[in-house]
């Protein structure tokens, strides 16, 4: 009996990762707004100065970050799939299908933000790209495959 | 010896034959008088005047309050009378096209709207609902685990099917943009094949 021929990739586009991406920005933003608004209420009973409120919202300000590099980077390296990803079946992987280290997560996360600033225009190379590349992609040799259903 | 013994031994068996004649005639008489008694109005008289007596009462009275009605209890269960009845009344066929024969009558009809438009109903629903048991039951079996396996279950199969319709129309979505931004920039569609050099 013959073991069946890989299939090729399929590479996932535009509206699809934009929706995945959109859940994502939804949970990490739902948990980091009921985590701030618990903090801020226990923050205003205790009556804290100015100064000391402005330096604890520059610590929200960076916890915020850190949360969401860490939220993306550790699905990436662990499972290739962030929540998101689960519910529109994709998956980030490497060029070659391996999963993304660590360190490629997090270097993804910054080209990602990279191809966001310029008014998402570094995203709209997944419309020509054959590979469905955007440009986070291509800096951090990496695709967007989709699953199959079981 | 043996004159005299065949001579006794015919004797006998004729006084067999008489006696058994005579008991025949006896037992048809008596028989006959019966018929006679049942048939006439003095027996019709009779069974209603016992039956109506006292002493019937007293009769019926004392066996109803001895150990008659257990012991007929104790037999109808061991020797399975009523299984035996349900089966035989209910195989039988001419009871089945009796029963359909009624259900489907119009005086059936009459009777069961009858039966649901009556106070009964209305009141037997209102207690229904006003009583506590019927809420306990149905917190009950809201709490089983069977049925909240089954919600749990129809509710991932509702938010998958949900899924699944998003997932066809970005994906429809995906091929359309990308056909249009090709196209724009004069590049061919991913899917076509290359030019010949």
């Amino acid at each position: 009996m013959s073991t069946p021929p890989p299939q090729a990739p399929v590479y996932e586009g535009l509206v699809t990762r934009a929706i995945a991406l959109a859940v994502d920005a939804a949970i990490v933003d739902v948990i980091a707004l009921i985590v701030g608004v618990g903090l801020g209420l226990v923050v205003s009973t205790l009556g804290f100065s100015h100064d000391l409120r402005v330096a604890l919202l520059a610590f929200g300000g960076v916890a915020f970050v850190v949360w969401t590099v860490a939220y993306f980077t550790v699905f990436w390296s662990t499972t290739g799939q962030t929540p998101g990803n689960r519910l529109m079946r994709l998956r980030v992987c490497r060029e070659d299908g391996a999963p993304l280290s660590p360190r490629r997560a997090v270097w993804r996360f910054g080209a990602m933000v990279l191809a966001a600033l310029p008014l998402l225009t570094g995203f709209l190379t997944v419309l020509v790209d054959d590979r469905r590349r955007g440009l986070h992609d291509m800096l951090a040799g990496t695709v967007v495959v989709g699953l199959s259903l079981p | 010896m043996r004159p005299v013994a065949g001579a006794w031994s015919l004797a006998r068996r004729a006084e067999r034959e008489a006696r058994r004649a005579a008991a025949r005639r006896a037992e048809d008489a008596a028989l006959g008088a019966l018929d006679a008694l049942l048939a006439s109005r003095l027996g019709v008289e009779a069974v209603d005047r016992v039956l109506s007596s006292d002493l019937a009462s007293h009769a019926v009275g004392k066996a109803l309050e001895g150990p008659l009605v257990d012991a007929i209890a104790r037999d109808v269960v061991r020797y399975a009378v009523l299984e035996r009845l349900a089966g035989g009344v209910l195989d039988d066929p001419e009871l089945e096209r009796a029963l359909v024969a009624a259900l489907d009558s119009p005086a059936a009809e009459r009777l069961m709207t009858h039966v649901l438009e009556s106070r009964l109903i209305d009141e037997a629903v209102r207690r229904l609902l006003a009583g506590e048991e019927l809420w306990l039951v149905v917190e009950e079996v809201a709490q089983s685990p069977a049925v909240t396996e089954a919600i749990t279950r129809q509710s991932i199969g509702f938010a998958d099917q949900v899924a699944g319709g998003v997932r066809a129309r970005s994906r429809n979505a995906d091929a359309w943009l990308e056909r249009a931004a090709r196209r724009a920039i004069r590049r061919p569609p991913a899917d076509a094949p290359p030019d010949a050099p």
